[in-house]
């Protein structure tokens, strides 16, 4: 078990995340919050790339630096921004990383192959990755984080450059992986974890917000989620009295989805809230400062 | 699988590092070309030791002496049949104007070279015991502190340093050290050829590959965005010892393969077969008046094993040097920026101490001074050049790289990964 206890993280005198307590077994986490709110320093607090300024994280009860390798070896990690060498092909690269990890020779070439083909680069296995698609290289990324079968796998923003199918059998892959590990999924986009994730993680203003089944968060706005539809002329008027989550034309009129506290009106649909319309709301105004940005 | 062995392969992946070692491999040949027109000459020098022997003595000398009585008579055989005249010494056939080689084959023009030449050592071997006899150290302790503006300590250190010089000097001469046949340093300078001018060009070309690599692999994970990935891998920080080993290989693959080459061509071109063990001290290694006296006896074959040996010292330094940089920095350019600079000021701060500073000399035991002179390394030439320079700027610089090495190291340890 990994246990993240009364972590602080300060640059200068800027804090970046305040007395953070969480608990992972095995099963999908998904880390959901807006960019710069502070996963990823949390995720490289839990890959021993930035140490916590206060608090500890521990593996089977033993601090993760004092672990060091040992904790290490048990890791695979991608970051959000992968970088890889551009002259060295997915097979030269993940001996170098396999090297890394410490693994045999022998079992890195198979599990090389194995990983090629699960991540569909089987093809292009020798070729340059100068030439590769973001896709691809996101792929490779993938394919170096689980090379060591990791107890604990952690994964920044996985699904960036991923197109739709990929990101499909990506999701499913993870489900798999999940049953005997520790999964991270660090992302701001909420599909990515909603139909995966055993349990959400919501930061906000340098802490955890809610940890919970993806059920229990929704709770949070339960009974003030609607849909309506109304003229477009009425629209400003009827979005500065509620919050808007969602908008879209039908049959000439604005069908809006939103939340309000107020008595709902006979035009009103109560309608279940999901991950995304949490999202929504709970971050409001950081989504309202990087549009205004 | 090792780390180091992935690392050192990027040592030598970039196109510049080949392309540059060809290019220096082809400054060093050239330079060996240029000077190879005296390679005939020296065959002589080789010839003598083969017939007599190197060490200079009574016996030797008297034999020396009707060989080259041998020699002039048949030079002035043919000179009277080609000119009608006949020379008292083979070297005034040179000197007079009615030479023209045209005249003569190209055999006939080494009979006379070759007798010049021997008549070279010949003559010199009746100076040398009145060289030494002349030679007055105290003199050229007065000269060097004039030379140098000396005063109080340092003019004292200085002549404290020609006393030991010249027990060293009297050594020398008491062991008949000096009296051993060589290349004639006067007239072909092979020792500066080979010390100065190839071997300083060789410790250059040397250093600069050695920076461009160190500095390559060091900040390679920081430079291609690697370094999340590699540094939380099992092998994390300790990744970074890997690349201080690789570099230190990578070190010693450039010097072999540049000195390899380069001493290859070298000793081919130009024959020291019978040569290897007279003592670098000799007479006639002499280039200028003042003699190299070596503060040990170290044959030649010695001496230039323990030349190669400070060599790949030096660079090995400057290879922990530009890592240590290079961990604290993390971008390739400006560890070679801080290098440059790193070795400019270390040049500069001897300049502008003070003369009557003991700075003067201390701040001279630095890799970087000790490479501009490779000629007089283990020589007593000035008081710059002391009996301990070698040994303790490597001892120094052995025993501040290690601290430096591990404090950077603890501090990288400890960094945060961004």
């Amino acid at each position: 078990m990994l246990v993240v206890n009364h972590v602080s993280k300060s640059y200068g005198k800027f804090e970046a995340l305040k007395d953070i307590n969480l608990e992972f077994s095995n099963g999908v986490y998904g880390l959901l919050a807006p960019n710069g709110a502070g996963k990823t320093t949390l995720i490289k607090m839990l890959t021993t790339l930035i140490f916590p300024s206060s608090g500890e994280i521990l593996y089977n009860g033993t601090n993760i630096t004092r672990l060091g390798e040992k904790y290490r070896e048990q890791l695979g990690y991608l970051p959000q921004e992968f970088g890889y060498y551009k002259n060295y092909s997915p097979k030269q690269f993940l001996a170098y990383i396999g090297a890394l990890k410490g693994m045999d020779k022998k079992v890195v070439n198979k599990k090389i192959d194995e990983l090629l083909k699960l991540v569909a680069l089987e093809d292009v296995a020798t070729k340059k990755m100068k030439k590769f698609s973001g896709g691809m290289i996101q792929r490779v990324g993938i394919a170096q984080a689980m090379l060591n079968d990791p107890k604990i796998l952690i994964l920044d923003e996985p699904t960036a450059g991923l197109d739709p199918k990929e990101r499909v059998r990506f999701r499913n892959l993870l489900s798999e992986l999940a049953r005997d590990r520790i999964v991270i999924l660090s992302t701001h986009i909420v599909s990515d974890v909603e139909s995966i994730a055993n349990e959400i993680i919501m930061i906000k203003d340098k802490q955890v917000l809610y940890k919970g089944s993806i059920d229990e968060i929704c709770k949070v706005i339960a009974g003030m989620v609607y849909e309506t539809s109304i003229p477009y002329e009425q629209a400003a008027m009827f979005k500065k009295e509620v919050f808007s989550l969602s908008e879209k034309q039908e049959d000439g009129l604005l069908k809006i989805r939103f939340i309000s506290k107020k008595t709902p009106e006979p035009t009103w649909t109560a309608v279940k809230p999901n991950l995304e319309d949490v999202f929504l709301y709970v971050y409001r105004d950081d989504i309202q400062e990087s549009s205004a940005i | 699988m090792n780390v180091w062995r992935f690392e050192l392969k990027k040592a030598f992946q970039s196109p510049v590092v080949s392309i540059l070692i060809m290019l220096f491999l082809f400054f060093n040949f050239w330079l060996i070309y240029n000077h190879a027109g005296i390679r005939e000459e020296l065959k002589v020098t080789n010839q003598l030791v083969e017939r007599f022997g190197y060490k200079i003595d009574a016996e030797m000398s008297a034999k020396l002496q009707a060989y080259y009585q041998s020699k002039l008579q048949k030079m002035n055989e043919l000179t009277r049949k080609k000119f009608g005249k006949t020379y008292e010494r083979a070297g005034d056939f040179f000197s007079e104007y009615e030479y023209r080689s045209e005249v003569l084959s190209e055999e006939e023009l080494h009979v006379i070279t070759e007798t010049a030449i021997v008549e070279g050592y010949y003559e010199l071997i009746q100076e040398v015991d009145q060289k030494y006899s002349h030679l007055d150290l105290s003199k050229k302790a007065k000269a060097d502190i004039n030379k140098y503006g000396l005063s109080g300590k340092t003019a004292e250190v200085t002549r404290e340093y020609y006393k030991k010089l010249n027990n060293r000097l009297d050594e020398l001469i008491e062991a008949g050290e000096h009296k051993n046949l060589f290349f004639i340093g006067y007239v072909y300078r092979m020792h500066s050829f080979l010390f100065k001018d190839l071997m300083r060009q060789m410790i250059f070309e040397v250093m600069i590959l050695v920076v461009l690599i160190t500095g390559h692999v060091t900040t390679y994970e920081f430079q291609n965005q690697t370094h999340l990935t590699s540094y939380a891998s099992k092998r994390g920080r300790k990744l970074m010892l890997d690349k201080l080993v690789a570099n230190l290989l990578a070190t010693l693959c450039i010097s072999s393969v540049i000195l390899g080459a380069t001493l290859l061509v070298y000793f081919l071109v130009f024959d020291y077969s019978g040569l290897w063990g007279i003592p670098i001290s000799s007479f006639f290694n002499n280039e200028f008046p003042f003699p190299y006296i070596s503060w040990w006896k170290l044959p030649f074959g010695i001496y230039l094993s323990c030349v190669l040996v400070v060599f790949i010292i030096c660079q090995l330094f400057f290879t922990v040097i530009t890592y240590s940089i290079a961990v604290w920095i993390k971008n390739n350019y400006l560890v070679y920026a801080a290098f440059a600079l790193l070795f400019g000021l270390c040049l500069l701060v001897p300049g502008i101490v003070p003369n009557t500073s003991s700075a003067i000399f201390w701040t001279r035991y630095t890799p970087f001074e000790l490479i501009l002179n490779p000629h007089l390394w283990f020589i007593g030439w000035n008081v710059f050049f002391p009996k301990n320079y070698i040994w303790m700027t490597s001892v120094i610089w052995t025993c501040l790289l290690a601290i430096v090495t591990v404090v950077t190291f603890l501090k990288f340890n400890k960094e945060q990964i961004d």
